[in-house]
């Protein structure tokens, strides 16, 4: 089943399954080293159960360490691509 | 941290490759008349240095010895050097690496950074190597030239190869976006992604080498445009890191960082679309490489082993072909013993940070595409997991002769898969 499960309806379940974190809403680190950047958290909003695209597999549940950056570049595009290089 | 320094250069000084007593390759054989092996000369990436340590070492005790003659150039210079059969790269009198058998070296451990230096032998003449390395598919390269004398280049994927970007331990963030690295590396000081704004403190490499290549394919940067001071290799790069500011970061193969860990800190990488950002490994401790074998880390390359093959069909250097399956994991030749003692994948290939294509879930099919769904015809994972997660109680059941598996095949005594 290849679904994308809401985290709205599923919360639970989600962050069980997607090893969202230590109390189900950050990044954990088993090798209590750096795990949680400073910049911020973005909860992990989904994750696939069976992966079969390249989204869905980047974006697939797993145990692993994830690290959430909130991140804002200024030179991001106001749709969030990012423009070309200088000189192209 | 004087104190620290000092013993990185230490270290450093220890393993660098050291003169052996024959200056002349073709007269190695003179240092251990029992062990007459045949030379097979190689000419890698220098992210496979630590593999050609611990396979050129088990190679010269095999039972079929084989003497791992190498030297380290950027990829893509490599696949020009075997395509067009050029002898530029190792002229008469160039200095090669080799490894001692346990009769001329019995402390030489690979994994003692005090007593794990190559020795070195000068080329008797211009030579064109068996065997050449890429870690990255050759495809990024630009097209070789026409391969002369009937030959023909055989390419095989080899070890998946992770790239990072490394910072120093002590700086402060533990992520980067593909967003953020585009903007570090494509736009430099302009892009205004702190801390990484020096330009000076931004270490690369040149723009033939895999580990410049896999990032510049992977954010969407040409690789000519790649902002940074480029090092001629690998180990210039962790100085470079491991002396900067907290605002240097630096391209590694993941098998080097892998050997700098004490001194270096990888970068968890988010890649575009991602959710999340994830080390190559499932945490930043660990060394299993789960995040490559499952896709959740996207920088990596394979490695391609290329050897010849005459007009007939037939390899131009057995011995050459030999070692290329061994490290590929591609079937033995008739009369080509497994190594016995040494498990290629939990001795070699695993320990230093490569994961063998039998255990990846993934594949793409040129640098930096989208990653698939992969199954391995051969499965490994139970025999890559218990070398990197030494700890945990393997899921995969043991076996052996009066013990068949109940399911899967039974390989290096764990029941796999396939």
């Amino acid at each position: 089943m290849t679904k994308l499960k809401h985290l709205v309806f599923v919360l639970p379940l989600v962050l069980a399954a997607c090893g969202g974190g230590n109390d189900g809403n950050g990044p954990r680190d088993a090798g209590g080293t750096p795990g949680i950047d400073a910049g911020g958290g973005t909860p992990d909003a989904a994750c696939f159960t069976d992966p079969k695209t390249y989204k869905e597999i980047i974006n697939a549940c797993t145990d692993s360490v994830q690290v959430f950056k909130d991140s804002h570049p200024p030179l991001l595009n106001p749709d969030g691509t990012v423009p070309k290089l200088p000189g192209t | 941290m004087k104190r620290l320094s000092l013993l990185i250069a230490l270290a450093s000084a220890v393993a660098l490759p050291r003169a052996a007593r024959a200056d002349d390759c073709d007269k190695l054989h003179e240092d251990d008349p029992q062990h007459p092996a045949p030379i097979v000369y190689m000419q890698v990436g220098d992210t496979q240095v630590n593999l050609m340590k611990r396979l050129g070492r088990a190679m010269r005790d095999n039972g079929h010895p084989v003497r791992m003659v190498f030297i380290t150039d950027p990829s893509c210079t490599n696949i020009n050097t075997i395509y067009g059969q050029t002898s530029t790269t190792i002229p008469k009198g160039q200095t090669l690496q080799y490894l001692p058998s346990k009769l001329e070296d019995p402390a030489w451990d690979a994994g003692n950074p005090m007593h794990s230096a190559t020795l070195t032998c000068s080329a008797p003449a211009a030579i064109v190597p068996h065997v050449a390395n890429s870690a990255l598919f050759n495809s990024a390269c630009p097209a070789p030239p026409a391969t002369p004398g009937g030959l023909t280049v055989v390419p095989v994927q080899g070890p998946t190869q992770a790239y990072v970007l490394a910072v120093p331990t002590a700086a402060v963030p533990n992520a980067i976006t593909f967003e953020e690295a585009y903007f570090v590396f494509g736009f430099g000081m302009q892009g205004m992604i702190a801390p990484w704004v020096d330009e000076k403190q931004l270490f690369i490499r040149k723009p033939t080498t895999s580990t410049l290549l896999a990032w510049a394919a992977n954010l969407g940067i040409p690789a000519g445009k790649f902002l940074g001071v480029q090092e001629p290799g690998s180990p210039d790069v962790t100085a470079a890191v491991q002396s900067g500011t907290q605002a240097s970061i630096g391209i590694l193969g993941a098998e080097v960082y892998d050997g700098n860990r004490t001194t270096l800190k990888a970068l968890a990488y988010r890649a575009k679309g991602q959710y999340a950002a994830y080390y190559p490994d499932s945490s930043f401790a660990a060394r299993d490489k789960k995040n490559v074998r499952d896709g959740h880390y996207t920088v990596w390359s394979p490695t391609v082993w290329m050897y010849t093959k005459d007009a007939s069909g037939a390899p131009t250097d057995p011995d050459a072909k030999y070692i290329v399956d061994l490290i590929t994991g591609s079937p033995l030749d008739a009369g080509m013993p497994a190594p016995t003692g040494f498990s290629v994948i939990a001795d070699a290939i695993a320990p230093v940070g490569l994961v063998p294509t039998c255990a990846m879930q993934v594949n793409r099919d040129f640098e930096g595409g989208e990653l698939r769904r992969f199954t391995p015809p051969t499965s490994c994972t139970c025999t890559y997991e218990k070398a990197t997660i030494p700890n945990k109680p393997s899921a995969c059941a043991a076996c052996d002769a009066n013990t068949p598996c109940a399911t899967g095949v039974c390989r290096e005594g764990l029941c796999e898969a396939r």
